[in-house]
Formats: structure tokens, sequence, C-alpha cells
């Protein structure tokens, strides 16, 4: 089984669009949906709601710069600095390439950032991009299942 | 200095060496022992001590007080009575000599210490035949005291002074002169009786009193001569033995004086005089100078009448001076307030003072004035022309030093500009600030003044280049030109305190500035994170727009009419206009914010990639490109390449339609700076908009024409106005348009 894309996004048009676009880059892979950075600490460290989820952690993490609660920074502060976490492949969504925490979450170790595209279907191509590269090109990290080359696409 | 002015001087100075303090004899109307005031034995005697002892001097050496006068003479009980702290002879009793002494007369006895020694002068008691004995002084003393209340002015004050002491000594002629600056003593008030010469109004030479006589008479405040044929008596022996050196005799009532003051008095045709020092304010301000035809005595109790008038009239003279004085700073205290509220209201010094013309000048007391900063230089009332009064700023500036210059002569004084005195006197001139060229100049006219001397001011020299005193005292007039009103010491000192008051409100300006910056500062900083946020908001909406929009074409757009399809591709740019605008503020405000980074940039190696760059723009049509080989530029390589791109796409762009088009992109050299400036053959635009041109969303075109957000001219100017270099556009309609800017050759290194 692929491991899941998590995808933690507040916005509900952001997200449906992200989501339309994941679907079209026509990845296999399950998408968990996170509304703020504390939910997804919650999911990553297995804590409260999430105590009992299924082992394993997610092929690739698309954070969102600005998160209630707990911010995307943040958010990945704690996976660089969790030893179980580290390794996860981490991608930024942001709405402009001039927020001055762009910086910061290159020092925090992120592994890439998107600026979500006005055009929808730069978005598409750009989500689909990294879907690919994170979640399926990329060599899964350990504890990762192994997945099968697709043949065709 | 002519070789006789240098001889002249050499003799005054030599007259002013004569150490008359030490004459070493006395006048002869009385006699002096010397003593020693712990076991009163005699050290020295005056030679004339025999005529009324009967004992010649050198044998009373040795002797003690008591074998010389009448036993029932306790000197050494009187003495408890002689006040310990000043250095005048003190009338301690009356007494007779020894018996069997030449002299049965009772003689008064005045004693001082001085040099370590106790001075015993012997005085007979002698009164002028012409003089009826006053008795007591004490009511003359209070009249005269009550009388200087009602003295209006200070030539009346002297006068009635001089009146008083002439009733009391019964002097042939009483003079009271003040001393000027140089030293001169002019005479403001005489009494005199028939046949002496009046000297009202006339000045004496300060050479008349030699520097040494000065000072001693600023603290021995009088002196008597009662015959200036006198022959001296000489101290036996000549040596003080407590110092081992002469006698200083600079309080003793029977001093003899100098030859030369006698053969001046002789030549001035008196033969007795006596003087009394006015002090004020520790400073021999002047004399009040009595002469005689014939000899004169001058009884002790007058002597001490008149020296308490001098004191009274010293006293007096202060009290006025120091009472004008004070009126003095008051009005010149007033002044600075008046043009220290004027600066405040102006909000700026030099407006504040050209405001207040007439007190700018009343403050100096000056009829010009001149107010200097560094852009301009205001002229108020009578002063140099223009030119002139920068040429002494420079000359200011060149001496440094104080801040504060004066000089009642301008000619004499500033030997480098001879012909600022052709139009002032004098200048009175502070800087405010030297390093920004802010001074305050004041002028006084010169004024031409005739001064009547008793007699010709030059002293004539003897054979041995002594100075022989002078013969005439007839009245000689002397014309003094050059010299403006001398600059008064308080207004010297007031421009100082105006000088700190006027630094004071810069200062407060410079700090208000700096306050001014760092609001500007957070109000920058809350600009930076407003449009930080209004494109991350604004964002993502457009971006929901424009995908919506897609989405909804892609799914439903099979269904919907062709008005439909077109309204929803409206919606579709109008959101990727919007989206594009924001990003184009966003780099805007970036321009004024970043840091730029200098560097040496090849404008011919830039402009060819942006060629590259816009060759997708212009592909198909007819450009015909004239580049200029173009200079190295030092600015900020991706700043100068914004700018640089917005020009060309610019031209690019307003020569659409035309065939061919031309572009030519050029350079010019000026001292200082280089010009970039690109032309076109396009549509060119209205020179009345020429201004409009480099506003953010100005836009010169209607948008079906010429695409555009109205912010690449807005940024072009910022970003060359970042490097300190300027922007302007030439054009006409249709006829094509140039862009110019320029860049410093030298950047300011900030």
């Amino acid at each position: 089984m692929l491991k899941p894309i998590l995808l933690v996004e507040d916005n509900p048009r952001d997200l449906e669009l992200t989501l339309l676009a994941l679907e079209r880059s026509q990845l296999a892979n399950e998408v968990i949906v996170l509304r703020d950075g504390a939910e997804a600490l919650d999911y990553l460290l297995r804590r409260n709601t999430y105590a009992n989820r299924d082992d394993g952690n997610p092929a690739v993490l698309l954070l969102d710069l600005k998160l209630p609660k707990v911010d995307g920074l943040e958010v990945l502060k704690e996976v660089r600095a969790t030893a179980e976490l580290r390794s996860i492949p981490t991608v930024m969504l942001t709405s402009s390439r001039e927020e001055p925490d762009l910086l910061r979450a290159y020092e925090l170790g992120v592994n890439a950032y998107v600026v979500k595209p006005v055009e929808f279907k730069e978005f598409v191509a750009a989500i689909s991009d990294l879907g690919v590269f994170w979640a399926v090109l990329n060599e899964p990290p350990p504890g990762s299942l192994r997945l099968n080359r697709r043949a065709s696409n | 200095m002519t070789t006789a002015d240098n001889a002249l001087a050499a003799a005054v100075e030599r007259c002013a060496e004569e150490p008359i303090q030490i004459p070493g004899g006395i006048r002869p109307h009385g006699f002096l022992l010397v003593l020693d005031e712990h076991d009163l034995r005699i050290l020295q005697a005056s030679e004339n001590v025999e005529q009324w002892l009967g004992l010649p001097a050198r044998e009373l050496v040795g002797c003690t007080f008591a074998d010389v006068v009448s036993e029932s003479f306790d000197l050494r009980a009187r003495l408890e009575r002689l006040p310990n702290d000043e250095a005048f002879p003190f009338h301690i009793g009356d007494l007779r000599l020894r018996q069997g002494a030449p002299c049965t007369d009772t003689l008064r006895l005045l004693t001082h210490r001085h040099d370590q020694v106790l001075f015993a002068e012997f005085e007979p008691f002698r009164q002028p035949a012409d003089l009826a004995d006053q008795g007591d002084y004490y009511p003359l003393v209070r009249g005269f005291v009550s009388s200087l209340h009602n003295a209006d002015s200070l030539e009346e004050l002297l006068q009635q002074c001089v009146v008083q002491v002439k009733r009391i000594t019964g002097f042939g002629r009483v003079k009271a002169y003040r001393f000027d600056a140089e030293g001169n003593g002019e005479v403001l008030a005489e009494q005199a009786d028939a046949g002496y010469p009046s000297y009202l109004g006339l000045r004496f030479p300060a050479a008349d009193i030699p520097r040494q006589a000065r000072d001693l008479y600023r603290v021995n405040r009088i002196r008597v001569i009662e015959d200036a044929n006198y022959q001296a008596s000489p101290l036996v022996p000549a040596i003080n033995p407590r110092t081992g050196k002469p006698l200083d005799m600079s309080f003793a009532a029977l001093r003899s004086v100098s030859p030369v003051h006698l053969q001046y008095m002789r030549n001035m045709g008196t033969l007795a005089s006596m003087s009394l020092s006015i002090v004020v304010d520790g400073q021999l301000w002047g004399l009040i100078s009595c002469h005689h035809a014939q000899p004169r005595v001058v009884e002790f109790r007058t002597r001490t009448a008149c020296e308490l008038l001098s004191s009274v009239l010293s006293l007096q003279i202060e009290t006025r001076l120091s009472h004008a004085r004070t009126r003095q700073l008051l009005d010149l205290r007033q002044h600075i307030v008046r043009m220290i509220s004027s600066m405040a209201d102006h909000d700026s010094v030099s407006e504040g003072l050209r405001d207040l013309p007439e007190v700018l000048l009343a403050f100096a007391g000056a009829s010009g004035a001149a107010v200097i900063s560094a852009e301009r230089c205001d002229l108020i009332g009578q002063t140099p022309p223009a030119a002139q009064v920068t040429g002494l700023v420079h000359w200011l500036e060149q001496r440094g030093e104080e801040a504060v210059f004066h000089s009642d002569n301008l000619r004499r004084d500033i030997d480098e500009l001879p012909e600022l005195a052709a139009h002032a006197g004098g200048v009175l001139a502070v800087a405010i600030s030297q390093i920004h060229s802010h001074y305050l100049l004041w002028f006084r006219p010169e004024q031409v003044r005739t001064v009547d001397w008793a007699g010709r001011p030059d002293k004539q020299i003897g054979a041995q280049g002594a100075l022989n005193p002078r013969n005439s005292f007839d009245r000689w007039q002397e014309q003094i030109s050059g010299y403006c009103q001398p600059w008064d010491s308080l207004v010297i000192e007031a421009v100082l305190e105006l000088r700190t008051a006027v630094l004071g409100i810069v200062l407060r300006k410079a700090e208000e500035l700096a306050q001014l910056a760092n609001e500007l500062r957070r109000s920058n900083k809350e600009l930076e994170a407003f449009s930080y946020s209004v494109s991350h908001d604004l964002r993502a909406p457009l971006r929901h727009i424009a995908g919506y929009t897609e989405l909804l074409g892609e799914i439903e757009g099979q269904g919907l009419s062709e008005r439909g399809k077109r309204f929803l591709q409206h919606i579709d740019e109008a959101a990727h206009f919007a989206g594009s605008l924001v990003d184009n503020l966003l780099n805007f405000s970036q321009m004024g914010r970043s840091a730029l980074r200098l560097s040496d940039v090849d404008l011919n190696t830039l402009v060819d990639s942006i060629r590259q760059e816009l060759a997708p723009d212009y592909e198909g049509r007819d450009i015909v490109w004239d580049i200029a080989p173009l200079p190295k530029v030092i600015a900020d390589p991706a700043f100068i390449n914004m700018a640089l791109h917005n020009l060309i796409a610019n031209a690019i762009k307003y020569t659409r339609g035309r065939e061919p088009a031309h572009i030519a992109i050029r350079a010019r050299q000026h001292r200082g700076e280089t010009e970039v400036y690109i032309r076109d053959n396009g549509v060119g635009f209205d020179m009345a908009y020429a201004n409009k041109l480099f506003g953010v969303f100005q836009r010169l075109h209607r948008m079906e024409d010429f695409e555009g957000t109205g912010i690449g001219l807005a940024s072009v100017r910022r970003i060359i106005e970042r490097h300190d270099g300027r922007v302007w556009a030439e054009g006409q309609v249709d006829q094509g348009a140039s862009f110019h800017f320029t860049l410093p050759r030298q950047p300011a290194t900030n």
C-alpha cells in the first residue's frame, strides 16, 4: 500500500483546489487532510484523536505556511526535531514568494516550497510535479513501503 | 613704528620701570623711624631726623622708640589699636619728642606695618594760612554723601566731589578724570581759581602716569606733594635689615616721589599737588587731582577727610556702573528672548532673525547686520556689499578658533580685506556653526573722533634716553579715524549667550528630526507588514476566483452561451491582472526597502540579455535597434536590470504598429554623472503629462491600446533615485519618446 500524502491546509477553497490538483495529477496515494498545525502534530506524533492511527509516516507532508493554532514553521520545526519524523519530505505551500518566513523555512530544513499560482493549470502542474517527485520517484525513507513503479504515465 | 616711536616706547618703558615704591628717601616736612615691632628698636631713620631730635640718624639705629620720645607716650599700648589687616598710615596718637630735642612742638604720629617692619612717621601740625580750621569734618562728609544721591550724571557726581575737595583743601584747581581703555585720562569735572588754566574736556595721555604708578595708586589711595622743590631726605641705613633690600615705602605718607614727576609738576606750573584714587571693581577708574601754584600743606585730618570722600565716591560710581550694567544686561536679555521666540515661531533661525531686523540691530547697537547660512546671506541695514560679507565669512572660517570675533577697526585688524573699511568701521561676528557656515554678523560705521589732548601726547627723550616730562599742556586736537564705537564686553557676552540659545534650538530641531526619522522607520515597517499581508491576503481570493473560473469553464463550459463563456473569460483575465498588480506593487515596495548592492555593471551586456528575454514580445515585428557602446556604471545590477527592462519593454510596447520601429539606446557623460537614454519612434506622449509619467498607477493610454499596470515607470524612478540619480522623459504625441536617467559616477558610500 502507498504511504499517504499528508496535506495541512486551513483555507477551504485552497484545500478544495489543492485536492483537485492532487486528483488531476493522478497520484494513487491516499491524501490525509488536516486543518491546522496542532492537528498535524497530533497526527504525526500519534496523540489525542490520532493515538491509535495506523503505523508509518506519510510519503510527503504538504504544509501551508500560515496555519491557525500552530503555524507551518512550528510544525516543521517539531518534525525536524523528532527522530522518527525527521526524514519526512516536507513541502511548504505559500501564497507569495515574498514571504520573509520562507527563509526561516529553509533554515529549518524544508525540502521544497510551492508558491500557489493564480493560474489553476500551473497549480495542478506544480502539485503534480511535487507529488510525483516526493511520493513516487523518490527513494522512500526507511520505514516506508516500497512501491511498485507504474508502467506507464 | 618709526625709530622715533621706538625710542619713545623704550623711554616710556624705562619710566615705567623706575622703582617708585623704593625711593630711598622721604619728603622732609616730617621724619621717619623704621622700627622692629618686637622690641621697638630703631632699624632705619630718615637723615633729617637730626633737625627734630638733635641726634644724627646713624646714632639712632639700635636705640628704642622710648629713648627718643617723651616718657608719657606708651607706643606698645597704643599699637593694640593698629589695624592688622591694612597697611595705611594710622594716626596712633600725638606726642612730644624727648627732653632736649630741638623740636618741642606736639607732633602727629602715623604708624603702619609693611615690609616686615613698623613705620613711624612724625608730622607737625600745620594749617595753611588761607584756610580756617574746619574742626569736625563729619557734617561736611555727611552733606557730601547725601548730595551724591541727587546727582543725575557721573559728571555731576564728580563735579560735586571736586567742589568739596577744593573747599576743604584750598587747592587752586581740583579736577576729576576717568581713564579710558588705553589709560588716557579724560577730565570730566573741574573747579579752578582764576589764573589756573582749565583742562576740562581735555585728555591726558596714558604715558603721563606710568604703569607702576597706576599699580601703586590702586592700593594707596592718596598722595600729597607739598612742594615740588623739596630735597628728599635719605634713609639711614639705606637697606631694610629685615629684608636685606631697600625699604618698600608703598604706603608711607612721607614717601618721596620720582624726580620726573617733580619736573612734570614744575612744567605744569604747580608746586603742590594731591591726588586721590577712584578705584572701581578693584581697578583704577580715575583720579581726583589737585594742584596749587605755590607750595601747600595738607593737614592729616584733611587728608583723611579727602580719602573718605574719594572712597564714598568710588563706591557710588561702582553702584551706578553696576546698576547700568544690570540695566544693559536686562535689555540684552530681552532682545535675546524676542529673537529666540521669533526663531521658534518661524521654526528657523535665519527666518526668525530676518523677521526682526530692528531687534537684531538694537541688540548689538549696530547699524547693519548679516545672517549667513549655507544657502543664503541676508543683509540688514548698513552693511558692506554681499560679496564682501561673503569674503569676510570666508576669512572668519579660515581663522577658526573662537566662536566670536570682534574688531573696532577693520582696516587695522583685517589686512586681507582692505575694501571692507570703506563700508564699515568694525564688526562683531559669531559662528553659530562653523561646519555649516552659519554666522551672525553686526557692523558699526566708522566714527571719526576729535580728541582734545592736554598738550601733544608725546614725551621728549633726554640725552640718556630717559623720559623728559612734557613742557606743554596746551590744547592739541587729534583726529582719530578708522574706528567704530568699541564693542562692549557685555554685548560680546550676550552674543555668546544668543549663540548658546540658538544652538539649543538647532539641537532641539535635530532631535525632532531624529524622532521623525524614528517614526518614519516605524511606519515603514508597518507599511512593509501591510504590503506583505495585502499581497498575501489578496492573492488567495484572486487565486480562488481564477481557479474556480477555470474549473467552471472546464466542467460547465459546454452548457454556457457564447456570452457566458466570454464573461467567464473576463473574470479569469481580471483575476490574473489583479494578481500581477499585487505582485508588481509588492516588488515596488520592496525596492524602497532593500539595501543596494553596488558593483560595476556592463550596460551593454545587460541590454543584450534584456532584449533576448523580451524577444517573444516582439516576435515578427520589424524593430531597428540602434545600441551605442554603453559605459560601465556603478549600480545594483538587479535593480538596474529591472529599470532597463521596464524602459526597453515600454519602448517595444509603445512602438507597436510602427514599421519599422526604431529604438535607440545611448549614453552621455556629464560632470560627475552618466546619462543613459532610450529613444523610440512610438506613440509618444503629451509633455503636459510628463510629470505624471513616473507616478504609481499613472497611465496615459487606454487599456485596450496598451496593457500595463502603471507601475513600471514608478519603479524606474524609484530605482534611479535610490542610486541618487535623476529620471526624466521627453516626448511628443505620435512623435516618439525618450526616457533618460543618470547615475552618479562616484556613488555616495551608503
